[in-house]
C-alpha cells in the first residue's frame, strides 16, 4: 500500500496497513539536507528536496509545500527579509492605515513570484511522486493573512475598532486565497492546508463572524475542484472545535493543548482530525520511548480515521532516533503489536 | 475607592481608551481612560492610587481571560487603555512621584516577530510597579546587553513563540551572562517549559503574566 493508497483509505475509514504520518517539516527538512533557510524559503527546487529526502528518510505520507506565511503577503507588496538561517520576517506591516487598503488588490498567483514558486513546488512535487503519494499546497486563511499584512495585534484590535473595515480587508484576502488554492490544485496538489492560527486568540463568536464565512469559502472551492481541505489552527482551539468543524475542512489539525480523545469524541466520523503530541516536550526534548507512547497514545484514543503527527511543525533540532521512533510506534500500531 | 478611579477601573477592564474610541459599544461617548485619569491628575488625585485603580481593572480582565468570558482581542483594547493611563503618569514616575519597584527590559528573541504575549507581559508588570523598557521584537543580544549597559540592574524577560526561534534564547542568555553576569533573565512563550529554561540557564519561566510579575516580586 503506498502512502496515497494508505491516506485515501483511511480518510474513508477503510482498512489501512498503518496510518499516514502527516508530520509537518519545514526548518527540519532544510536542515536535513544541510541548505540555509532562506534557499528553502525562495526556490521551490530546495523545499522540494529537502521534503523529499525526509519523506524517505521517516517513511512519511505526505509532501509539503507549506513554508512560511509571506508567499501571499510579500506578493501583494509586503517588504519581506530572509536571513541567511532564520525565519522570512516583514518588519513593515503592508496595510498600515485605513487608506493603505485602497490600493490593494487580489493578486494572481501565476504572476507573484513567491506564490509561483510555491505552485513550482507543487508541480515538482507532482512530477517526483504524483499518485504514490499526497501533493499538500497551502494557503493562509483570510485572517491569517490579514494578520501578515497588518500585525497580529492590530488585526485582533481591528475586530472592535472597525469591523466593517476589516471585512474589506478580508474580502480581498480570501479572493486571493480562493486564487492561490485553485492555482495549486491545477498545478497538481491533491490537499489543500489552509493555516489560519491568529484565530486561535478570539471567542466563538469572533471566530463565527470574521473566520469561519472565509474558511467556508476557500474550503468549498478546494472542494469543488477534488481536492481535500485541511485546516491547521495552532494553539489551543478546545473552544471553537465545533466552528472549525462547520468549515469545510475534511482534515483539521489539532495542536498538542487540545483533548485528542475528547476532539475525536466529539467530531466521529467527520471531520478526520490529526495530531497531537507536544512537538517541543515530546518530539525535541523527549526519548523515543516517550515518543512511542506518545504516538500510540493519540493513536489509540483518535478513532479509526485519524492521521497522526505532532501537534505543530517538528522542531529544526529533533534528534532523527525520535522521528524514527515515531514512525516505528505507527507500523507497530498498524500490524497490531502495539 | 474615589469615584473617578473607579471610572478608570472600568475603563481599563472593558477597553475604553477614550472619549473618540467606538469600543465598546456600550461606552460610546463617554469620556475613556486618557480623559479620565487627565481629570484626576488635575483633581489632585494622587497617581499612585490611579495606578493601583488600572490594576483592579487589569485583574478583573484577567480573571474574565481566566474564565473564557474574554479572550485576546479584549486583553489588547484593555492594554491601549492602560497605555493611555501611563501616558499621562510618565511624567511623576520620572520626578520620582510614583514609586517602582525596579527595570524590566522586555523583547522577543531574535527572529521572533510575534509580540501579543510580550506585550501583555510588559503591561501587566508595569502595571504592578516596574519600570518597562520594552525593546520590541526580533531583539538581538547585543540589543539587550546595550539596554543592559544603559539600565544596570535591570532583570531582562525574552519571549518566543516559536520552536524555531525559541532556541536563540540560550545564545542571548550566554550573551548576556558573559557581559553581565550578574543579571537575570526570565523567560516565556508558547513552547517553552520550567525544563527548557533550567536548560538555557535563564533564572526563571513563567506561563503568564502574572507567573512573570510573581517572579519579578521574588528577586
Amino acid at each position: 500500500m503506498n502512502s496515497w493508497e494508505r491516506f485515501r483509505k483511511r480518510l474513508k475509514g477503510e482498512t489501512v496497513d498503518r496510518p499516514p504520518n502527516f508530520d509537518i517539516m519545514m526548518t527540519f527538512a532544510c536542515h536535513y539536507i544541510n541548505e540555509p533557510l532562506c534557499r528553502y524559503y525562495q526556490d521551490y527546487r530546495v523545499l522540494c528536496e529537502a521534503n523529499l529526502a525526509v519523506l524517505e528518510a521517516f517513511d512519511l505520507d505526505i509532501v509539503q509545500a507549506i513554508s512560511d506565511p509571506y508567499r501571499e503577503a510579500a506578493d501583494f507588496g509586503a517588504k519581506i527579509e530572509f536571513p541567511e538561517n532564520g525565519l522570512p520576517i516583514c518588519k513593515e506591516p503592508l496595510i498600515r492605515q485605513e487608506s493603505d487598503l485602497k490600493r490593494l488588490v487580489p493578486v494572481n498567483p501565476a504572476s507573484g513570484k513567491r506564490m509561483n514558486d510555491r505552485l513550482e513546488a507543487v508541480s515538482l512535487f507532482r512530477q517526483h511522486v504524483g499518485g504514490q503519494v499526497p501533493v499538500m499546497g497551502w494557503v493562509e486563511g483570510a485572517m491569517a493573512e490579514a494578520a501578515d499584512l497588518r500585525g497580529v495585534s492590530t488585526v485582533l484590535m481591528d475586530i472592535f475598532e472597525r469591523p466593517e473595515w476589516l471585512k474589506e480587508l478580508l474580502e480581498i484576502c480570501v479572493e486571493t486565497g480562493i486564487n492561490f488554492a485553485r492555482a495549486q490544485i491545477d498545478a497538481g496538489a491533491d490537499i489543500i492546508g489552509l493555516g489560519d492560527s491568529v484565530v486561535s486568540q478570539v471567542s466563538p463568536q469572533q471566530y463565527e463572524e470574521f473566520a469561519l464565512p472565509y474558511q467556508q469559502r476557500i474550503f468549498s472551492a478546494v472542494k469543488e475542484m477534488g481536492a481535500v481541505p485541511r485546516l491547521h489552527i495552532c494553539g489551543n482551539t478546545s473552544l471553537i472545535l465545533n466552528q472549525m468543524a462547520q468549515s469545510g475542512a475534511e482534515i483539521i489539525d489539532l495542536d498538542w493543548m487540545v483533548d485528542f480523545g475528547s476532539a475525536a469524541r466529539l467530531y466521529g466520523d467527520y471531520p478526520v482530525i490529526c495530531g497531537n503530541f507536544d512537538p517541543v516536550k515530546v518530539l525535541l526534548q523527549g526519548t523515543p520511548a516517550l515518543v512511542k507512547m506518545e504516538t500510540l497514545k493519540c493513536l489509540q484514543t483518535g478513532g479509526p480515521r485519524c492521521i497522526n503527527m505532532a501537534g505543530c511543525e517538528v522542531p529544526f533540532e529533533t534528534p532523527y532516533d525520535n522521528l524514527l521512533a515515531q514512525t516505528k510506534a505507527i507500523k507497530e500500531f498498524g500490524s497490531g503489536l502495539s | 475607592m474615589n469615584d473617578l478611579i473607579g471610572q478608570i477601573s472600568i475603563c481599563i477592564e472593558r477597553g475604553k481608551v477614550n472619549k473618540a474610541a467606538p469600543y465598546p459599544p456600550d461606552m460610546r461617548e463617554q469620556d475613556g481612560a486618557d480623559e479620565l485619569t487627565k481629570q484626576a491628575i488635575d483633581d489632585g488625585i494622587d497617581p499612585n492610587e490611579i495606578l493601583h485603580g488600572c490594576m483592579m481593572g487589569m485583574q478583573k480582565i484577567g480573571e474574565k481571560f481566566s474564565r473564557n468570558e474574554a479572550f485576546v482581542p479584549e486583553l489588547l483594547m484593555s492594554a491601549k487603555a492602560m497605555t493611555a493611563v501611563m501616558a499621562h503618569l510618565k511624567p511623576f514616575f520620572q520626578s520620582g512621584n510614583v514609586k517602582r519597584k525596579g527595570k524590566f527590559v522586555i523583547g522577543t528573541v531574535a527572529g521572533d516577530l510575534h509580540d501579543i504575549g510580550k506585550k501583555l507581559v510588559a503591561m501587566v508588570v508595569e502595571g504592578n510597579g516596574w519600570d518597562v523598557i520594552d525593546l520590541g521584537v526580533d531583539v538581538s543580544a547585543d540589543k539587550f546587553i546595550a539596554a543592559i549597559d544603559e539600565h544596570p540592574g535591570c532583570i531582562v524577560g525574552m519571549s518566543a513563540l516559536l520552536t524555531t526561534t525559541m532556541v536563540n534564547m540560550e545564545k542571548s542568555i550566554q550573551g548576556i551572562r558573559a557581559k553581565h553576569p550578574g543579571t537575570k533573565v526570565i523567560v516565556g512563550g508558547a513552547p517553552l517549559s520550567t525544563e527548557y529554561a533550567n536548560k538555557i540557564h535563564a533564572d526563571g519561566y513563567a506561563a503568564d503574566p502574572q507567573g512573570a510579575v510573581n517572579l519579578l516580586n521574588g528577586f
